[in-house]
């Protein structure tokens, strides 16, 4: 297959951030993003929507920009207690725990409409897929952004994230001032992985990276 | 090869309903037949009698495997052949649930047998394995305009230049999580859902369905084209009351149908506010347009229902003739919608709409040729 073998795309990473938070309890990170949001905004708040809130906040989205949201499993700890409300379900619980909530808690919050939202879920391939998603949109800045909660009993049977950790990178077409890298996409001969939880280690280490992250593509981020 | 300057077209489409496929759904619409039951929220285990459509044969009690997994496999069965998943044919399979009933299932007994198709890359992983797929396999997930976001993802896939087709999958069935969820919201009750008529109370009523559409430069009869999106972030179930979330999605897909004569499907689950917004959005945008919804008779098939939909939006063009709108009795919201079916031949456009939770809408025009 040599049909594709000259594509690149490439974009500009103009701000980034990210939270690690390790074994933080759900408690101790509500604790410490609560002063990020209006007073009584967080109550009805999931870890992760705090999280990845709190890193697209930063970024401050308008309406203009397109959001690519990458999680894989999302709302864990919501989904959990759904389930655990049965047979008498929880109507909060089960509008909380859609995929897109995270970025939903923040911006319906904020009364911030915006025209592209673009939640999907992955697996090895994922960091691949997102960046795709996010190149591909024709919004002059696209807000990637993501992460996983820890879950409890679901994460007992390998249906929930091991870890708690969010992202948001602002990419853009052109260079502008302050841009921290960029990111490119390339065809190449091969195959490789990369899932979410390791592409968000490049990214909070600012690695210099360069492999393959599916089969025929390979990443390069360069960070200046 | 194919021409790298060719449009992106709709080379295939299907979709699966409680009916069957795409023509047998249209089939049955046309005959007015509604394939919603009543059926208890919790299944085996209970609960109200809501409105549901489920495949022939299937219960809402979960399987492992899931009796779903059969109607994914014949719907594969039409599905062009091609190498999908490798590097120039990457997959977007989209939905709200995927295997959630699995979790459901787990929680409530404990079988960690249940857990081998549920959660969205457990689920789409063994759907992959079961149909043959290589490893481009992107999942999309926005609760009920999920079809339409994979759409979109595949057509700039190909316009870029990284792949020359794309295959679309999108699939929903339902279960006690899903269906206890909408109960829960009180939209989803004993009564039986009657899209853009006025009545005192709202009601919907959810159904299993399942779509393909791969995606091609140059080949196929149909084009998808100002493929919209609008995303309101008012309230998670509930939309802004002046209408505006409709209308900012519209507005592009009017520009671009200008000149021609286009019938509109629209969402229509059977809610009252927000099918009164998009009558009055969709009678705005397209002035003298024919509304549609099928939902009164499929119920909402959820993520899939962007997809299902424009099988049987493809099929009616073909056939000549559009179902109209399945369900209840009374006054329609507005002078456009259409009760009874109509002949399409005049028309040279259709425009299709869907809906979901956090007001996102999002739209497109099907043309033929």
């Amino acid at each position: 297959m040599q049909r594709f073998c000259c594509v690149m795309v490439e974009r500009h990473i103009q701000a980034l951030v990210t939270d690690d938070p390790g074994a933080e309890t759900p408690a101790a990170a509500r604790e410490r993003l609560k002063r990020h949001f209006p007073v009584g905004a967080t109550r009805r708040m999931t870890t992760l929507g705090l999280m990845v809130g709190n890193a697209l906040a930063e970024l401050d989205p308008g309406q203009d920009d397109a959001i690519v949201y990458a999680s894989a499993y999302a709302e864990s700890r919501a989904l959990e207690s759904f389930l655990d409300s049965f047979p008498a379900p929880s109507p909060t619980l089960f509008q909380t725990s859609i995929h897109p909530s995270a970025v939903q808690q923040l911006m319906i919050g904020r009364q911030a409409a915006v025209r592209e939202l673009m939640p999907l879920s992955g697996g090895p391939l994922f960091a691949f897929h997102a960046l795709r998603a996010a190149i591909l949109s024709p919004a002059p800045r696209v807000l990637l952004c993501g992460g996983e909660e820890r879950g409890t009993w679901l994460l007992d049977h390998g249906l929930a994230s091991e870890r708690t950790f969010a992202f948001a990178v602002s990419l853009t077409q052109e260079r502008a001032a302050g841009a921290l890298g960029r990111v490119r996409l390339l065809r190449a001969n091969g195959s490789g992985e990369l899932g979410l939880a390791a592409w968000f280690d490049v990214l909070h280490r600012r690695t210099q990276f360069a492999e393959l992250v599916a089969p025929g593509w390979r990443m390069e981020i360069e960070w200046l | 090869m194919a021409d790298p300057a060719a449009p992106v077209r709709v080379a295939a489409c299907g979709c699966i309903t409680p009916f069957g496929d795409a023509a047998a759904t249209h089939t049955a619409l046309l005959r007015g037949e509604c394939a919603l039951r009543p059926v208890r929220i919790l299944g085996r285990e209970g609960g109200d009698a809501v409105p549901m459509a489920l495949l022939p044969g299937r219960s809402l009690d979960e399987t492992t495997p899931p009796e779903w997994v059969a109607a994914i496999r014949r719907l594969h069965g039409s599905i062009p052949d091609g190498d999908w998943g490798s590097p120039g044919r990457p997959v977007f399979v989209t939905g709200s649930n995927f295997g959630v009933g699995g979790l459901y299932a787990l929680r409530r007994t404990g079988d960690a047998s249940f857990a081998s198709w549920s959660a969205l890359p457990t689920c789409t992983e063994r759907v992959r394995a079961e149909l043959g797929w290589g490893p481009d396999v992107s999942i999309v997930s926005h609760a009920c305009v999920s079809a339409h976001l994979g759409l979109l993802l595949a057509t700039r896939v190909i316009s870029e230049r990284l792949a020359d087709d794309a295959l679309v999958l999108s699939f929903d069935f339902l279960s006690p999580f899903v269906a206890g969820g909408f109960h829960a919201l009180k939209i989803l009750n004993a009564d039986f859902p009657a899209p853009y008529r006025v009545r005192d109370s709202g009601a919907i009523g959810l159904g299993d369905g399942a779509g393909f559409a791969v995606l091609s430069r140059g080949r196929g009869d149909w084009t998808l084209s100002c493929q919209s999106l609008h995303n309101e972030m008012y309230h998670f179930t509930s939309n802004r009351s002046d209408g505006s979330g409709f209308a900012r999605c519209l507005e592009p897909v009017a520009a671009a149908a200008r000149g021609r004569r286009v019938w509109f499907k629209g969402h229509g689950t059977g809610t009252l506010e927000a099918g009164q917004l998009e009558v009055g959005a969709a009678e705005r945008a397209f002035p003298g347009a024919p509304i549609v919804g099928w939902k009164g008779s499929l119920g909402h098939t959820l993520g899939s229902c962007g997809i299902v939909e424009l099988a049987i939006a493809i099929e009616s063009v073909r056939a000549g003739r559009t179902p109209g709108t399945i369900g209840g009795a009374g006054r329609a919201m507005g002078h456009s919608v259409a009760l009874e079916s109509f002949e399409n031949g005049s028309f040279d456009g259709v425009v299709c709409a869907s809906n979901a939770f956090g007001g996102a809408h999002a739209a497109f025009l099907l043309c033929h040729g």
